[in-house]
């Protein structure tokens, strides 16, 4: 992977150092939240009575600032987006996560906290947010001991990962510059709502006009760096325009099968056809990866070492995008399953007297897979030549020996 | 009143919110979270009392390969008390006391929050993440799932707040 961040080397190797930045960057969170106001409950539950958006203003741009930055360092070619998406976001499923959501809405609304920021009013002295923050820890284990009731539920709407801009198929900073436009527009009606519903008094007077100073500030800034980040759009190294559909590198059926049976861990293989088909008949060792499940798999954490070699029914037209993320080569095998057909599961045709010893190798291989695979009685032995003595071969397909 | 003593700007609290989940995503590849740590807290404490029934469990046992608690998450809360703490000190804010509304009594108080805490770990679990964890972070990753949470989140409260109102007022 080209992209220099997230620093994998602090993630893996530095395992203690990356927890001391956890600490920090914890300690960072938990500062920003208490001094948001996140600390105290009547604030928070504020938000769903309008008399003060605080929750709202603060969530949004929170997340138009870390969606701006992320894409435009994924714009300029600091972070590959699609691989960060896959280690930071869980996977979507939507009807837990839509009931979930509910559930801890009104979780909220009966705590006046979220976990989170219970944690921070347990950390300020508040004896609420240090029972909320017990209830959160009882709560995630009777959701535990309830959990063989809901296993089928638990798992409902499964998208994998399942990003908005994949979904409405649009460039993500395109996307992005409209998020924060939408948001910057709800700010200023949470303006509004705020000024109708706030209690007489409520509003500090004497900092108004440095609040609408900041505020004048912020919207500005947030919607030049949505503006001018559709400028990276037109960035040449963008990991999408790195990837022109290719054809794949072909290799034949017989090296394929060499590599397979000899040194397996040269190769990962995946069927690409429809999991009836692969489920029926496959290269051994092969995994079944439809085209659709392609997405799913996290192509680019598989580690690259092996050669990627794909079987397809012969029909693959181009190499899916999916595929060129992959860090290591990424091999076709030519004349897809058929080839592998016509070469591994069927009796191999016989050998003439006079064929080198080279050939009579190969056939004995082939001989050999072709045994192993169908369970048909061996080929019988090529005519023996002068001072050659047959080794004995490896039947089976597989294993690390 | 004094300056640091007050509230930040919304706008502004967000813009450093962010800058501090964004720094998460960029040296991490990693997001904020609140409610994944206490499962795991939860779970190393049950396990110390009763490791069979946590092994036998579907959900937990796969916590207990290792340490649950040697985890980036469980860090990142620690720090969250300690900034949290930083944070009230210096605000003058740190101080021992129930927050609660106006002739709502503290026992009745409580036990609204140990019972929304309760929910929300429940909800937390089903929906793999908290405000933290699933609209903060997956939010700006613009997960489609994590929306779907965070809209459900304000749903759920505007539509139980009108039944709550006595608490708050």
């Amino acid at each position: 992977m080209s992209a220099a961040l997230p620093f994998s080397a602090l993630i893996a190797e530095h395992r203690e150092f990356g927890l001391v930045i956890a600490v920090v960057l914890g300690f960072c969170f938990g500062f920003v939240l208490e001094r948001a106001g996140f600390g105290r409950a009547d604030k928070l539950a504020a938000q769903f009575f309008l008399r003060d958006m605080t929750v709202f203003k603060v969530m949004f741009s929170a997340i138009i600032t870390a969606m701006l930055g992320t894409l435009i360092a994924a714009g300029v070619g600091l972070v590959d987006l699609a691989a960060l998406a896959q280690s930071v976001v869980s996977a979507t499923y939507i009807w837990p996560m839509l009931v979930g959501g509910l559930l801890l809405g009104m979780g909220f609304i009966l705590s006046g906290y979220c976990p989170g920021t219970s944690l921070v009013a347990a950390a300020s002295g508040n004896i609420d947010g240090m029972v909320t923050f017990g209830g959160v820890i009882v709560g995630s284990l009777i959701y535990g001991e309830v959990f063989p009731l809901l296993a089928d539920f638990h798992v409902a709407g499964s998208k994998g990962t399942f990003l908005l801009y994949d979904w409405l198929g649009m460039p993500p900073i395109v996307l992005g510059a409209i998020v924060t436009f939408i948001a910057l527009a709800m700010f200023i009606g949470a303006e509004r709502v705020e000024q109708i519903f706030a209690r007489e008094g409520a509003a500090p007077a004497e900092s108004a006009q440095r609040v609408r100073r900041s505020r004048r500030f912020v919207f500005v800034g947030l919607s030049g760096v949505a503006l001018v980040s559709l400028v990276t759009l037109a960035l040449p190294n963008r990991p999408e325009a790195a990837a022109p559909p290719a054809d794949l590198p072909t290799i034949s059926a017989e090296q394929l099968a060499r590599r397979v049976v000899d040194r397996p861990w040269t190769v990962r293989v995946f069927d690409l056809r429809s999991r009836d088909a692969c489920g029926k008949q496959r290269v051994p060792q092969s995994r079944c990866v439809p085209l659709t499940e392609l997405a799913r798999l996290g192509v680019p954490y598989l580690a690259p070492e092996p050669d990627l070699v794909v079987v397809d029914a012969g029909d693959l037209k181009s190499a899916p995008a999916e595929l060129l993320r992959y860090r290591g080569r990424v091999l076709r095998l030519a004349g897809g399953f058929a080839a592998w057909q016509a070469y591994a599961l069927a009796k191999p045709p016989a050998l003439g007297a006079t064929a080198s010893a080279d050939q009579r190798e190969a056939y004995r291989f082939r001989a050999a897979l072709h045994a192993a695979l169908t369970g048909a009685p061996p080929a019988p032995p090529p005519p023996a030549a002068a001072g050659f003595a047959p080794k004995p071969k490896k039947k089976k397909g597989g294993g690390c020996s | 009143m004094d300056r640091s003593k007050r509230f930040w700007n919304p706008y502004v609290a967000g813009v450093a919110l962010g800058l501090v989940l964004l720094s998460t995503f960029l040296i991490m590849g990693n997001g904020l979270g609140a409610s994944g740590a206490a499962n795991r807290i939860g779970i190393k404490a049950l396990a110390a009392v009763a490791p069979l029934h946590v092994a036998g469990n579907a959900h937990m046992k796969g916590y207990l390969q290792g340490n649950p608690l040697d985890n980036w998450f469980v860090f990142e809360l620690l720090g969250v008390l300690l900034g949290g703490a930083v944070a009230a000190y210096t605000a003058g804010r740190l101080k021992r006391q129930v927050i609660r509304g106006a002739g709502v009594r503290v026992v009745t108080r409580l036990s609204f929050a140990v019972g929304g805490g309760v929910v929300m770990g429940m909800a937390a679990r089903m929906a793999r993440g908290c405000t933290s964890g699933q609209a903060l972070t997956g939010g700006a990753m613009l997960s489609v799932g994590s929306w779907v949470f965070m809209l459900a989140v304000f749903a759920g409260g505007y539509g139980l707040a009108y039944f709550v109102r006595r608490q708050w007022s």
